[in-house]
């Protein structure tokens, strides 16, 4: 009876603190009243490490209570999608512009007053104002000190000079939503070509941003194409300094792209006021400056600082795209898979 | 007292005994309620499926990629059941047969990768082989985190084989290869092929592993297209293919199972006067237990150990102990739902194989197949419509009770099919209704088996990842979600306590997964009773 | 303690008719053996009397109840009915007192009156002091008994026994066997014992009931089962037996191998003669009806033997029991003379 005793015992254990804990999870269940805003749910596909302290201040200044659920971007996207209108979510504040434009495509977000996130400039709030951009990520890349020629443009990277030198992260979603774009301004057949002429020139694959900024550290490669603050973030990882830069291609090339990470607001929401006001303070401008001191994103406000070393968001001259047609990677997936790069 | 009859009146063969007695209908009626849970997720996906024109779904389930990703699915399951049968029964013969030091210790290391997620697994070899990636890798990493289900469930064949009959076999003169095919193997065929059956369905439906390793399986393509595309009827098409292989699958294992009934199971006697103590036999399975072992439980644990001892970082003990009893509350919660619902199946299961019930017991293996994001989706779907419901403990233990109630309604069934039936007819004798008999004799007799089923829901659960994070109450961490979310911003360092202490949690079910069930209540085998029903004493 | 009638009771599975147009009827008190070869339906009529399965048609009745009828049944946890099957099975996850307690019911029962029963019942299987010993501990006869015990505890119409001495060794098979009937006697309990053992029914019962193919092919007492059976199968069923060909002439007189004929052949019927090895005598001289053989085995048992005799008219060979101690060797010569009765069955 040995066995049996113990599962028993186990078991009963189990029971009973499942069946508490349930019990307390059910009261805790909100029930906030329309009037009194007391809780705002949010959907945050920004990693906690990095966003919950900017949560943690707005809580403190308005007494609203917090629930964050973190995830990755695209994953909450969708589940916001098959939630439909009994989203409990009032916020969506998603890492990439695509995320956002598939709520938006599907009617969900409310449409945003004139008053919300007034500082930020028109280039990056969705058309139809169902979403603003929050801080800006853009497509650098990053590269070794013993580099020699600097690329001028995406379309340099499939000569001799890069060959078996640069690395990309074909699987990572950055990398996809500047294919997509790529497509977009150029069309299938020269992303096609492009892709297929980095493939023969002996492009490395890796798995993360962050790998190709480690490689290029340890000298296995000399260039990668990654989002800019990633050189930071390895660094930080590493606990120390690396022998990478960022570098960016001559103003209005595709390779400059600026994607956004931004928010959103819930149709289904009837805390807007107090969500409106969350986006006002993320894009006020303390928090802004905080975004490019602390997670070295730009600040989408005109005539901001840009993380050090970097040039201004002006200065780069990204080429104008419509971040909202970023949405839909499948076709780029396809692609990529048919050239033999996922 | 016995009653009277009034044979004045006799009543009609409906009234009793020949007609549906109110407890088999409710009977009936709970394992249809089961059942209708359980198409919960396949209804979601054909609603979803079916949202999309004809034509289009011809042509996503026959354009190229498709088939290509059904091709490497296939072979995936392929080479890793294969693998791991063949080997897992080597293993599990060697540990069970071989005089080895330390035999009765060895089975746990061998299954205690069990207690790893794969993703976990895949994280910690990747920090080995960086480069690792593609078909190959995937099939090597998934051969070690599924050998642990071969080795078990031979295991479990093995202790009940009649130990007489190879005694027999060699005063015949049989070698030990012989006595293998011709004696030891028949006696534990269903119980390899249960273990092959396990592995297939969890190969068909791991996303850990694959996704980390570049590998694009139906899984992968299902979450991509979720993710991608946002073309949630391009997913749901694509996992019915998934149901598909699967019920192809199981299908092709109720084959190979086909009509081996066992025979009757002896009493064994004790193995010790059979072990092999030839040194070339002793060599071999410890070279290869210890090849597994140094792959499959040495590797990662030295990764996390090192990572958790490289952490610059402090640990928040607060995080680390409440995503602790969030993962064991919610997951054992869910282990004893799917207990809850596996009950009905498996008594009427046990009692008779008709039709109902292996009907049922069918559309629950299938459903096991099907990814955590599938079921997560269906059920975001649903419980989003019941705001009291959604994104509650409960909500997400009932997801795990549907994920993982294949593991509970096999360990249940088997638990009470062993009871004799001989011991349940000498209690009706002896004036106990059935209700009374199947609380005071089937029910203690079987809850050993129950609670191994349970155990085995209960680990699974705690690693589940894509489920728990749609799922969950917001605010609410496990340690999967934890490590996960470290993980994705590249902290493996910080992740590495949580995922410590996730395997040493999930160690202690599996090491009680890994100690021997009870022998005395197994004399008869349920086909032997059958043939006592037919009158024939022996 | 009731008497049980059984009429034209009738049991199939499928198409397979197990048991065929069965009438049986025992009186309070009575020990029956249910004796037949493997298949012959004896397990099945058992568990029909049970209640653990259902007749197709016919009738059981429990003194004046009736509670197997084929279309209204009573369920085996309403006919008081005790049964003990093979190997005792006894319930593995409780003790020796909680196994006899388990039919007693505690709600018209108080503790110190279960205690008192299981303690009286211990004592009438010589057990006390067992009372929390597991099964897995005794042996297998102290698991019989315990079975037994469990059975009468509550006091059953009736006890049905399925071979439960079929497990162990011949000694003991024996000594608890006596031990089990006595005990039955003393109770005065009605009890059917399902056996394939030939020695055993006749010794333990008041009734011996001959199964075969479904049917019943004889019952009676011992004596006239054993002594007058209805064909050669239900003698060599009931004990060893010689079944020589033979013809009966019409002024009454048979012939066989052992029977010489003296005086004229006239016409007769042929059929089988049967006869007991015990009831020949061997001698070394020979007499008026006596046949002439010589000795080719002898089978040696101690309390008596049985000798292979090869007869000298037409070399067949036959069995003879004699007691001991053997006067005679492997090829002596015998004189085989009969005294019995001669059983002679036409064959039509």
């Amino acid at each position: 009876m040995k066995i049996s005793a113990k599962v028993g015992k186990f078991a009963a254990v189990v029971l009973a603190v499942g069946v508490g804990a349930s019990l307390l999870a059910g009261c805790s269940s909100s029930n906030e009243q329309a009037t009194e805003v007391t809780e705002l749910t949010i959907y945050s596909g920004r990693s906690e490490e990095f966003i919950a302290p900017f949560f943690d201040q707005w809580q403190a200044e308005s007494g609203i209570k917090l629930n964050i659920r973190y995830g990755d971007s695209a994953e909450l996207a969708a589940q916001i999608l098959e939630e439909g209108k009994n989203s409990p979510a009032d916020l969506f504040l998603s890492q990439d512009a695509g995320s956002l434009g598939a709520v938006a495509a599907a009617e969900l977000f409310t449409t945003l007053p004139d008053e919300v996130a007034t500082s930020i400039p028109a280039t990056y709030i969705a058309a139809k104002r169902q979403w603003v951009g929050v801080t800006g990520r853009a497509r650098v890349f990053a590269y070794s000190p013993t580099l020699k020629t600097l690329p001028q443009s995406v379309t340099d990277l499939t000569s001799p000079a890069f060959k078996g030198i640069l690395g990309i992260a074909p699987s990572n979603s950055s990398f996809q939503a500047f294919v997509t774009a790529l497509i977009n301004a150029e069309g299938e057949a020269a992303a096609e070509k492009w892709l297929k002429g980095l493939k023969s020139n002996g492009v490395k694959i890796y798995a993360k941003n962050s790998g190709i900024v480690e490689a290029i550290d340890k000298g296995e490669i000399q260039i990668g194409l990654v989002n800019h603050y990633y050189i930071w973030e390895v660094s930080e990882g590493l606990g120390r300094e690396i022998k990478v830069k960022n570098g960016f291609f001559r103003a209005g090339d595709i390779g400059n792209l600026i994607n956004v990470s931004g928010a959103g607001v819930l149709a289904s929401s009837k805390k807007y006021s107090a969500a409106e006001d969350l986006i006002n303070f993320l894009t006020s401008q303390k928090v802004q400056e905080d975004f490019v001191s602390k997670t070295h994103e730009y600040s989408l406000l005109a005539g901001a600082t840009s993380p050090a070393g970097l040039p201004t968001l002006l200065e780069i001259g990204a080429p104008t795209i419509d971040l909202e047609a970023l949405k839909n990677i499948s076709v780029t997936q396809d692609l990529l898979v048919k050239v033999g790069l996922l | 007292m016995p009653t009277k009859i009034d044979v004045s009146s006799p009543r009609t063969p409906a009234a009793i005994g020949k007609g549906r007695s109110w407890r088999e209908i409710a009977l009936l009626a709970a394992t249809a309620l089961v059942v209708i849970f359980t198409l919960i997720p396949i209804t979601y996906l054909a609603i979803r499926a079916f949202e999309k024109p004809l034509p289009e779904i011809f042509q996503l389930l026959f354009r190229d990629k498709t088939l290509e990703v059904v091709g490497r699915t296939t072979f995936l399951v392929l080479i890793v059941v294969a693998f791991n049968t063949i080997v897992g029964t080597i293993l599990a013969t060697g540990i069970f047969f071989v005089k080895l030091p330390f035999a009765r210790y060895l089975i746990i290391p061998a299954i205690l990768p069990l207690a790893i997620p794969s993703y976990v697994f895949t994280y910690t070899w990747l920090a080995i082989v960086p480069s690792l990636s593609g078909f190959f890798a995937a099939s090597f990493i998934l051969i070690l985190t599924t050998m642990p289900y071969a080795v078990l469930a031979t295991l479990i064949g093995l202790r009940r084989v009649d130990t007489g009959l190879i005694e027999v076999a060699q005063t015949l003169g049989l070698g030990r290869v012989q006595i293998f095919f011709r004696v030891i193997f028949p006696q534990i065929r269903l119980n390899i092929s249960a273990g092959a059956l396990l592995i297939g369905l969890y190969v068909m439906s791991d996303f850990g592993a694959v996704s980390l390793l570049n590998t694009e399986t139906l899984t992968v393509s299902i979450q991509n297209m979720y993710k991608a595309s946002y073309d949630r009827s391009a997913a749901a098409v694509i996992a019915m293919i998934l149901i598909l292989a699967s019920a192809i699958f199981i299908l092709l294992e109720e084959r190979f199972k086909g009509s081996s009934k066992s025979s009757a199971i002896a009493k064994s006697y004790s193995v010790k006067t059979l072990l092999i103590e030839k040194i070339s036999y002793r060599t071999t399975i410890l070279a290869l237990l210890t090849i597994y072992v140094a792959l499959a439980v040495f590797a990662p644990f030295y990764v996390l150990i090192s990572r958790f001892l490289g952490n610059p970082e402090p640990i928040e003990f607060s995080n680390l102990f409440s995503a602790a009893l969030s993962t064991i509350t919610v997951s054992g919660l869910g282990a004893l739902i799917a207990l809850l619902l596996s009950i009905p199946i498996s008594i009427m299961n046990s009692k008779s194989e008709g039709a109902v019930a292996r009907g049922a017991e069918r559309i629950i293996l299938i459903s096991h197949a099907l990814p955590g994001v599938v079921i997560g989706l269906a059920l975001v779907s649903l419980g989003s419509k019941i705001s009291a419901l959604y994104q509650t403990t409960l909500l997400l233990a009932f997801a795990y009770s549907l994920l993982f109630l294949a593991k509970s309604v096999a360990s249940t069934t088997a638990s009470l099919k062993q009871v004799p039936t001989v011991l349940k007819d000498v209690a009706a004798s002896l004036g106990k209704s059935s209700f009374r008999v199947a609380t005071q004799v089937t029910l203690p007799l079987a809850l050993p088996g129950i609670g191994l089923g349970a155990l085995l829901v209960f680990l699974t659960a705690m690693k589940e990842l894509p489920a728990t994070l749609m799922l969950r109450p917001t605010g609410m961490e496990t340690l999967a979600t934890q490590i996960w979310s470290f993980a994705s911003i590249n902290r493996f360092n910080e992740a590495a306590p949580y995922a410590l202490l996730l395997v040493l949690i999930a160690a202690v079910p599996t090491f009680l997964l890994s100690l021997p069930e009870r022998l005395e209540s197994q004399d008869r085998d349920t086909d032997q009773n059958r043939i006592r029903d037919l009158g024939e004493s022996r | 303690m009731t008497s049980l009638d059984i009429a034209h009771l009738e049991v199939s599975f499928g198409s397979k008719k197990v048991i065929d147009d069965l009438s049986l009827s025992l009186k309070e008190g009575e020990i029956a053996a249910l004796l037949g070869p493997s298949g012959c339906g004896k397990t099945t009529l058992l568990r029909a009397i049970a209640g653990l399965i259902q007749p197709n048609s016919g009738t059981i009745r429990f003194g004046a109840q009736l509670v197997g009828l084929s279309s209204v049944v009573l369920p085996p946890h309403r006919r008081g009915i005790g049964y003990v099957p093979q190997q005792g099975a006894l319930f593995p996850h409780l003790s020796v007192a909680k196994n006899i307690a388990f039919g007693l019911d505690k709600k018209s029962h108080s503790k110190a009156e279960i205690e008192k029963i299981v303690s009286e019942m211990l004592e009438l299987i010589s057990m006390t002091g067992f009372e929390e010993s597991q099964p897995s501990e005794i042996s297998g006869g102290q698991q019989t008994r315990v079975a037994l015990a469990r059975a009468l505890a509550v006091k059953p119409k009736m006890v049905l026994l399925d071979e439960p001495f079929s497990a162990l060794d011949a000694q003991l098979r024996g000594e608890l066997r006596s031990d089990v009937v006595s005990l039955l006697r003393a109770a005065g309990t009605t009890a059917i014992l399902v056996t394939h053992d030939r020695e055993e029914a006749l010794v333990s019962a008041d009734r011996v009931v001959l199964m075969r193919d479904g049917k019943i092919a004889q019952h009676g007492t011992p004596e006239e089962v054993y002594e007058h059976p209805v064909s050669p199968t239900v003698a060599m069923s009931t004990g060893d037996a010689l079944v020589l060909a033979g013809v009966r002439y019409a002024d009454g007189r048979t012939s066989s191998a052992v029977h010489p004929l003296t005086g004229e052949a006239l016409s007769g019927e042929i059929g089988e003669v049967v006869i007991r090895p015990e009831e020949l005598h061997l001698s070394t001289t020979a007499s008026s009806n006596s046949v002439e053989g010589t000795v080719v085995k002898i089978d040696y048992y101690g309390h008596d033997a049985m000798l292979e005799v090869k007869l000298q008219k037409n070399s067949q060979s036959i069995n003879v029991r004699i007691a001991a101690p053997v006067d005679f060797v492997v090829g002596s010569v015998v004189h085989v003379q009969h005294s019995g009765p001669i059983r002679f069955f036409a064959k039509n």
